[in-house]
Parts: structure tokens; sequence; C-alpha cells
């Protein structure tokens, strides 16, 4: 495996990266231990559930639930700084005078257009 | 549901005789049930201690190094851990994941745009050629044929073509003339 080259448009497995088994301290070692052990415990728990043969409903998966809990709720986490402020402005604000001016402006020319008897309808089924 | 039932009942008796606060707030009060998410498992407000730290890193399932919550700067983000911004189609397609087709395990930490990552969409993994390298090359091309073609346009090139030429004198009897009178000689050649 030494001469292992990865298939391409893919990233290099993590088991197969050098840097796992060259100059790697304890430390690391037992974090990715730490790491490991979390991992496998949560594997054990799903695995339980799976195959419980009492059970009737759907596995709730907490890291999901929190997950849309987070992406529902940042209002309690949201501050009023600069940037916020900047991206409401830019994103709420701004559009709506925008459109409202090119809206207005193109309105007018074609009105006036129609005044003057210019307009051509390129696209006009009913002529 | 015939046991809650009970519970419910016997919960509705024994509140009616203590009797200390009335109707809907006794049946409120006491106890809940446990299933469901509890309390302290949603994501909660910026960790500013390290015991809120760990106490968000043990939530998570991540390790108190692995856990990096997004800088707190009022963008809603709260203590929802800042993971690396990798898709799902990078994550090894031989492992046996517990939902193969997300390429994820039951209870693994998601990413804030997990559904952007999934398979069908974004997808970090590495590029044939360097992304930079791509973009001149599309471009380049795109660039160059646009402005050709404008080219063209604006300086058009075509075979020479003049009016059409008619034999018996531009056709004069065809086309209605007189045959007593002599039309004049319409000559489309030079010697």
């Amino acid at each position: 495996m030494a001469d292992y080259r990865e298939a391409p448009l893919a990233t290099r497995p993590k088991t197969l990266d050098p840097n796992e088994y060259f100059n790697l301290s304890p430390e690391q070692r037992r974090l990715e231990e730490s790491r490991m052990a979390l991992r496998a415990n949560l594997k054990r728990q799903y695995q339980i559930e799976l195959n419980n043969p009492h059970r009737k409903e759907l596995i709730e998966d907490p890291a999901l639930t929190r997950w849309v809990y987070a992406r529902a709720n940042p209002y309690p986490n949201f501050r009023v700084t600069k940037k916020t402020s900047l991206l409401g402005a830019i994103c709420g604000v701004v559009p709506l005078f925008v459109m409202y001016y090119v809206f207005k402006t193109d309105r007018d020319n074609k009105e006036a257009k129609i005044k003057a008897g210019t307009l051509k309808r390129k696209f006009s089924l009913l002529s | 549901m015939l046991n809650m039932a009970g519970v419910g009942f016997r919960m509705w008796a024994k509140a009616l005789a203590k009797g200390r606060s009335s109707g809907l707030s006794a049946l409120l009060s006491g106890c809940r049930a446990a299933s469901g998410v509890s309390k302290g498992s949603l994501p909660g407000p910026y960790p500013k201690t390290p015991e809120e730290r760990a106490a968000a890193a043990k939530k998570y399932n991540l390790t108190v190094q692995d856990y990096e919550p997004y800088p707190d700067n009022g963008e809603g983000f709260g203590d929802y851990p800042k993971l690396p911004d990798r898709s799902q189609q990078e994550r090894d397609p031989w492992y046996q994941w517990d939902h193969p087709d997300l390429r994820r395990n039951w209870a693994e930490p998601m990413h804030w745009d997990f559904d952007m990552f999934i398979r069908n969409r974004v997808d970090t993994s590495p590029s044939p050629v360097p992304w930079s390298t791509m973009c001149k090359h599309l471009f380049g091309f795109i660039g160059f044929m646009l402005f050709m073609f404008y080219v063209g346009a604006k300086f058009p090139c075509y075979q020479p073509v003049a009016p059409k030429q008619y034999p018996y004198n531009d056709l004069y009897l065809e086309r209605g003339g007189d045959p007593e009178k002599q039309p004049e000689e319409i000559k489309h050649y030079e010697i």
C-alpha cells in the first residue's frame, strides 16, 4: 500500500494518510482513540436500537434534531452588529429601492414609447 | 395507550384531592414524560467558560479538542460546532455508514450546511486539474468565442452577390411590355 494513489476526484482516506503512521505523538494517538471511542459508542447504541425486536417507531436522531433546531432558531443568538446590520440592509432594504427604480424607469420608458407610437411588440401573438 | 389514560386519570384525581391549585394549573405542573428531547440536549448560546465548552462538546458528541464553535459575532450560530467544509461525496464510499446514501453515521454532528453538502449538491472533492486552471480554460474559451462572434458580426464577410439578371431584355414581353415597340437593349456583360 506504500504506492497507493488516490482515485481521481477523491480525497485520500484517513486510514491511508501517512501522517497517521509517522510522527504521531502519544497525545494525538490518545485523542484519536477518544474520537473512535465516541464513534464506536454511538454505533453500538444505533445497532442496539436498530435490532431491537420490540421497537415499533423510528429511531430518533438527536444530532438531526439539534441541527434542525439550530437552523430554525438563530434568533436568540442574533445580535445587532455592523456586519449583521449591513447584511440585513443589503438583502432586505436595498433590493426594495433598487427594484422600485428599475421597474419604474422601465415602465415609464414603455409608457412614453406607447404614447409616441414607437413600441415594438416583438412576441405579440395578437397581431 | 390505555396505561397512559390510567396514569392521566390518576394524576387528575390526585390533583383534585390535593386541592392546592385549581384545575388546569394542577394538571400542568408536576411530572412530564421522559421521552423526547431533554432540555439540555438542544443547541444553546455561545459557550463562554471552559466548562460550558466541555458541556457543549459532550452534547454534540465531539471531543473537547475537536469542538470549535462559530465565532461569536451575533450571526445566530450560538454554540453549534464549526465542522470542516467537506462534502459528503468526499467520505469513504466503502465504509459501512449507518445511512449509506448520506454517508453519515447515526448521531454524528451535522455540518451547519449539511443540506448543501449532500452528494446531489455541492461537492468539495479534488478536481483533476487545479480550480484556477479550470476556470481559466473555461472562461478563456467562452470569452474568445464571444469576442470572435462579436468581431464577425461587426465585420461580416460574405460571398459577392449582385441583383439577379434576366434574359430577353429583362423579360420585356413577360413583364407586359408592348410587343410592337422595340425594347431598349440591356446588356448584362462587359467585354
